[in-house]
């Protein structure tokens, strides 16, 4: 037999008994469609986090390393950390010498400090303090006004530039540069406004746009450093240089913080890298109890339409009968009732998908950016796909195996 | 017993049966429903098969029909063996070499009696364009060329059961096996029905029949009657029917 004329036959019989029980039928596509729309967004979230996550940290860029006191990502005991030596600006000034020509180095130190414009207070503001190189070495630029010169940072100047968040609710409908700003007990003029980055404050990152740079010299005199360590950040001329720069630079810091061989760092290289890494394994295992968790609703779905799947065969008994009788063979019987189940799933399948893009649209809008991507869809309607043939298929087989004289006697 | 028929055909029987045994096991028992059935029936033989509730004659005529598989003996049709045949290729000699006439006609109510009527040639493979006009030429047969769209449901009794003699013809099958097909009619319809049957036969059709009622086995040149799952005998009621004596 021509198996595109049982494919037809199939086909048409499969549809024509979803079409007769209408609201069955929509029925279990609706545990299709919850199945597909939860496990659809728990994909769509995880990756929209990710990028959230990816966004948020951009700032750190992927040309530059941070040499730090501390690893950003802590792992084993506390007490390895916390008796290091302090990071200071001398170590900066040397490591800048010892790489010239192939690395940049800009240190950066920071505190929270309440910022205040005329009676209005913001608290909570990570000051930083930097040096001109920073726009170099981070890849940030203002929208207003100008970055610190070499200049400030030699005759510590008392210029500050702030982060587009605070412009917005300290200085909001005025003209914020040669405008006074007080941070913690020391009078500022503001000379230039960041661009807004977006995405900040995300998972515990950095909230650029809620920062003040300030000269580091004008920091350290302000504010010392004693109890605050300098981050050196340091920019490869490539990406494909960092390695070797990292290397490079890893042996340097031992030797102006005189560690013998023997000794281990007593330092942390932080990079974008080992950041993505430590929230990939995180979140990978978060994302895996998510599916885990939405794949249940969709296996309960396809267990209602197994369920039903179990009787429309019990129900056509005698129509299968009928059919056996004047010489269909299993296979058609069996291809019946799995196109049924596939039908079924599929059409739930895309219209969870459909919910999909709308419920993905409003997680986009009010709560991160989030967007269906293609590969997506395309798992969701092969999960849906999957579930449909598996479901059907032991109903399927129930009724191919019906012996044609007692189906043709059921009542 | 009377001794088997004289006037058949000479030549290789449209279908043979030997010792045919069927045994159902229930439970603990063993049901014996044929206990060595011999048979041959010829081409263009009207038969009416007879016998009381539980002398076997369902069982042979599912066994006839291929619906079911002896136990033990031998059954050819048309010189093939069927009793070790597997489910998909009885399926196939259903399709190809019976046509099946139910007391309850067994039409698909969902589908119009077009449809129902080409479902066999759909099984056999056949493309579109040939099987409607088969449909069509096999309904105008029996009197509903007209009806193609109408459901089962819109018909009478007589119109469905001849739909389903439509369905039967439309394989041209070696043999008709028609099971209580008046059972369901009035009687003024089972004749009307009846008389479609004599035509087939007239037509050179191979026709078997299974009934408890006499006047309806009238209809048939020979009569089989069954009793205990054994034949009990064996007669040429009507030689003037039988097949030798049909002018073509």
């Amino acid at each position: 037999m021509k198996w595109a004329l049982v494919l037809t036959e199939s086909a048409g019989i499969a549809l024509s008994a979803i079409l007769a029980n209408r609201v069955r039928g929509a029925l279990t596509a609706l545990g299709i469609i919850i199945g597909i729309v939860a496990v659809v967004t728990t994909m769509t979230a995880a990756n929209g986090l990710q990028n959230t996550f990816r966004k948020s940290f951009s700032s750190v860029g992927a040309d530059v390393f941070y040499v730090s006191r501390q690893p950003w990502i802590q792992q084993g005991s506390f007490f390895q950390f916390r008796n290091r030596e302090p990071m200071e600006m001398d170590d900066a000034d040397a490591l800048q010498q010892r790489i010239a020509g192939y690395g940049v180095v800009n240190p950066t130190i920071n505190l929270p400090r309440p910022v205040k414009v005329g009676s209005t207070t913001m608290s909570d503001v990570i000051v930083v303090g930097t040096t001109d190189r920073m726009s170099y070495v981070s890849d940030v630029s203002t929208d207003l006004g100008r970055f610190m010169s070499p200049f400030d940072v030699r005759f510590k100047n008392n210029v500050a530039v702030i982060g587009s968040n605070i412009r917005e609710q300290l200085f909001a409908g005025t003209m914020p540069i040669n405008n006074s700003i007080r941070i913690g007990r020391k009078d500022f003029r503001v000379i230039g406004v960041m661009e807004e980055q977006g995405g900040g404050g995300f998972l515990g990152g950095p909230n650029v746009d809620r920062q003040i740079y300030i000269p580091i010299s004008t920091f350290e005199a302000a504010y010392g450093t004693t109890n605050n360590n300098v981050d050196l950040a340091v920019k490869a001329p490539s990406q494909e240089a960092l390695l070797d720069l990292e290397y490079r630079v890893i042996g340097e810091v031992r030797r102006i913080r005189g560690l013998r061989p023997s000794e281990p760092d007593d330092f942390a290289i932080n990079k974008l890298d080992s950041l993505m890494g430590s929230y990939n394994s995180t979140m990978g295992v978060v994302v895996l109890i998510g599916l885990l968790i939405t794949g249940i609703s969709l296996f309960v779905g396809g267990v209602g339409v197994m369920n039903i799947m179990f009787v429309s065969v019990t129900e056509r008994t005698r129509e299968i009968g009928i059919r056996k009788a004047i010489g269909a063979p299993k296979r058609s019987i069996l291809l019946q009732f799995l196109l049924e189940s596939s039908f079924i799933c599929v059409a739930g399948g895309v219209i969870g998908l459909l919910v999909s893009v709308i419920v993905t649209m409003a997680i986009d809008h009010f709560v991160m950016p989030a967007g269906l991507s293609f590969p997506i869809a395309f798992i969701a309607l092969l999960v849906a796909l999957i579930t449909g043939v598996f479901s059907g298929l032991i109903p399927a087989m129930k009724a191919a195996k019906l012996d044609p004289i007692d189906a043709l006697r059921y009542e | 017993m009377t001794d088997a028929p004289t006037n058949a055909k000479s030549g290789q029987p449209a279908l043979s049966l030997r010792d045919v045994v069927k045994t159902y096991v229930m439970g603990d028992q063993e049901l014996r429903a044929l206990r060595g059935v011999s048979l041959d029936v010829y081409s263009n033989e009207y038969i009416a098969i007879m016998g009381p509730s539980g002398s076997g004659k369902s069982t042979l005529m599912n066994v006839i029909g291929c619906l079911d598989t002896p136990t033990s003996g031998s059954y050819l049709l048309e010189g093939q063996p069927v009793e070790r045949m597997t489910d998909d290729e009885l399926a196939a000699i259903r399709n190809r070499r019976i046509g099946f006439v139910f007391q309850t006609f067994n039409l698909i109510a969902r589908a119009n009696i077009w449809h129902n009527v080409e479902l066999p040639l759909i099984y056999a493979g056949i493309d579109k364009n040939e099987r409607r006009a088969r449909a069509l030429h096999a309904l105008e047969r029996v009197g509903l060329g007209d009806r193609l769209d109408h459901r089962p449901n819109e018909l009478s009794g007589g119109q469905r059961q001849r739909v389903a003699i439509a369905r039967a013809l439309v394989t041209e099958p070696s043999i008709i096996l028609a099971d209580e097909p008046t059972g369901n009619l009035d009687s003024v319809t089972g004749d009307e029905i009846l008389t479609m049957f004599d035509e087939l036969h007239a037509a050179g059709q191979t026709i078997v029949l299974v009934t408890h009622e006499d006047d309806v086995a009238a209809h048939a040149h020979r009569t089989i009657r069954l009793r205990d799952g054994q034949i009990e005998s064996d007669t040429v009621v009507d030689p003037a029917l039988a097949p030798d004596r049909i002018s073509p």
